[in-house]
C-alpha cells in the first residue's frame, strides 16, 4: 500500500507542478452569422483538408517557452459551414479533391491557413488583443484542375479589460478575425480576377 | 496598524477635512457637449434609430458598452426611441457592416442601399437613422500609491491615489431615407478620482464615461426627435 500511494506522489506531483506552468490551450469558439447576400447558381465541393481541421498556433513567451496553443481549425469549418450555403446554391463537402469529380458539382474550394500571428497586450503594450489570419484560398474545377489561387487576410482585435483573462480575450479576438474573414470572403469572391473571368465564361 | 498611528499624533486633524474636501470634490465631472446640424430631424412612431461604434481605429476602438449604454438612454423615458441593438442589426446586416466593409460616408449608403438584401433587411427593421458612435475613455495622469499589509493581528491599506479620466466621444447621424448625414454632437467629459486608503481604500469615482453616455443620450434623443 506504501508502495503504491509512493508511486502515485511520484507520478503526480510532478505532474501537477509541471501542470501549473504549461502553455495554456484555446480552442477557438463562436458563433457565425449567415451571410445577407445573394446565391451565386453555382453547386461547391468543399474539401477541408487535415492542416485546416488540426491547425494549432502556438505563442512563445520572450522566454522562448510555450505560452499559448490556439486551436481554430474546428472553428474555420463552422465558419466556413456557415458562410458557404448562403453564397452558393448547393454545398456538399468532400474528403478529397478526387472525390469532387463524382460529386456533380460546378467547382471545388478548398481553403487553408497560411500564418497566424497574435499580438498580447503584454507584447505590444497596446490596449487591445489582437489577431492576424493569413489564407490561401484555391477554387478548382470538378476535375480538379486549377481555376484560381487567392490570399486573404483577415483581423480581429479585442480591448483589454478587467477581469477578462487572456483566454477569453484571444477567443474575442479571434472570432472578430474569422468575422473578419467571412465578410471579405463573402463580398470579394466573385471579384477574384480569375473567378469572375469563369463565371463570366459560363 | 499605521493608520492608527497616524490618527494618533494628530495628524487627523488634517485627515478629516482632507477626506471631506475629497468625497466633495471627487465624482465632480466636467462634461460639454456640442451639436451641429446639417439638416432637419424628426421620427415616426414606426421608425427607429441604430447606434453603431466605430471599430476601424488601430489601437483602440468604441466600446459595445457604451454603444449600449447610449442606445439605452435613447430608448428611455416617455419620449423614448426605438433602437435596434447593435449586435442584432449587424448579424441581420452581415458583412455589410463590419470594420473592414461598413461605409465610411453617408454617401455610401445610397450604394450600399442597391443591395436588394440590405434595404429589405432596413426596411424589415425600420432604420431611419444610422447613429455612428467613435471614441474612447482613457486614464490620465495616475498618481500616488496604496500599500496594503497583513499580519497576525490584522489588515490594512494605507496610502492615497489619483486619476484622471478623460472620454471624448463624438456621434454622427445619418439619416437612411435621404442617404445624407443631418449632424454631429461631440462630448467630452473630464473628471478627477480618488483613492484615500486608512486601513481599507475609500473608492471616490468620477463618473466620467456614465455621465459622457448620459449627456450624449438625452442630446442625441432630442436632436433626432427634432426641429
Amino acid at each position: 500500500m506504501a508502495n503504491i500511494v509512493k508511486t502515485v506522489c511520484r507520478i503526480l506531483l510532478p505532474a501537477l507542478l509541471l501542470s501549473a506552468c504549461g502553455a495554456s490551450s484555446v480552442v477557438i469558439s463562436g458563433s457565425f452569422p449567415t451571410p445577407n447576400i445573394g446565391k451565386l447558381p453555382l453547386s461547391l465541393a468543399v474539401v477541408y483538408d487535415d492542416t485546416l481541421e488540426e491547425f494549432t498556433y502556438t505563442e512563445y513567451s520572450e522566454t522562448g517557452q510555450e505560452e499559448y496553443h490556439i486551436q481554430s481549425g474546428q472553428s474555420h469549418i463552422e465558419l466556413f459551414n456557415a458562410i458557404l450555403p448562403a453564397m452558393f446554391d448547393q454545398v456538399v463537402r468532400v474528403d478529397a479533391v478526387e472525390e469532387g469529380a463524382g460529386a456533380g458539382v460546378d467547382a471545388i474550394f478548398v481553403p487553408n491557413i497560411e500564418e497566424f500571428q497574435l499580438a498580447l497586450p503584454a507584447k505590444t503594450r497596446l490596449d487591445v488583443y489582437e489577431v492576424w489570419i493569413k489564407y490561401n484560398m484555391r477554387l478548382l474545377t470538378a476535375e480538379g484542375d486549377y481555376l484560381a489561387d487567392w490570399v486573404l487576410t483577415s483581423y480581429g482585435k479585442t480591448p483589454t479589460e478587467t477581469f477578462v483573462s487572456t483566454e477569453t480575450a484571444i477567443n474575442a479576438a479571434a472570432i472578430v478575425a474569422l468575422r473578419d474573414l467571412a465578410s471579405t470572403f463573402a463580398l470579394s469572391f466573385a471579384q477574384v480576377p480569375e473567378i469572375s473571368d469563369w463565371l463570366a465564361s459560363r | 496598524m499605521n493608520a492608527l498611528e497616524f490618527r494618533e499624533t494628530g495628524q487627523g486633524k488634517v485627515g478629516g477635512p482632507l477626506l471631506l474636501l475629497l468625497a466633495l470634490t471627487a465624482g465632480c465631472t466636467s462634461t460639454t457637449v456640442d451639436e451641429f446640424r446639417q439638416g432637419d430631424t424628426g421620427i415616426e412612431s414606426h421608425e427607429s434609430v441604430v447606434i453603431l461604434g466605430r471599430r476601424q481605429a488601430g489601437n483602440r476602438e468604441t466600446s459595445s458598452d457604451f454603444v449600449e449604454c447610449v442606445g439605452d438612454r435613447l430608448a428611455q423615458g416617455m419620449d423614448g426611441l426605438s433602437v435596434v441593438p447593435e449586435q442584432e442589426f449587424l448579424d441581420a446586416m452581415f458583412p455589410w457592416f463590419e470594420p473592414r466593409t461598413a461605409p465610411l460616408q453617408p454617401e455610401h449608403l445610397g450604394r450600399l442601399m442597391v443591395e436588394e438584401q440590405v434595404a429589405l433587411t432596413m426596411r424589415d427593421f425600420g432604420v431611419r437613422y444610422i447613429i455612428w458612435v467613435d471614441g474612447f475613455t482613457e486614464t490620465l495622469n495616475r498618481v500616488g500609491s496604496i500599500s496594503c499589509t497583513v499580519a497576525p493581528g490584522g489588515a490594512g491599506c494605507f496610502g492615497y491615489g489619483s486619476w484622471e479620466d478623460d472620454a471624448s466621444f463624438n456621434a454622427e447621424i445619418w439619416d437612411v431615407e435621404n442617404y445624407n448625414g443631418v449632424g454631429q454632437i461631440s462630448t467630452d467629459a473630464t473628471g478627477q478620482s480618488f483613492m484615500p486608503a486608512i486601513v481599507i481604500p475609500i473608492p471616490l469615482i468620477a463618473r466620467v464615461e456614465a455621465n459622457a453616455c448620459q449627456r450624449l443620450g438625452d442630446q442625441l434623443k432630442s436632436f433626432v426627435i427634432g426641429g
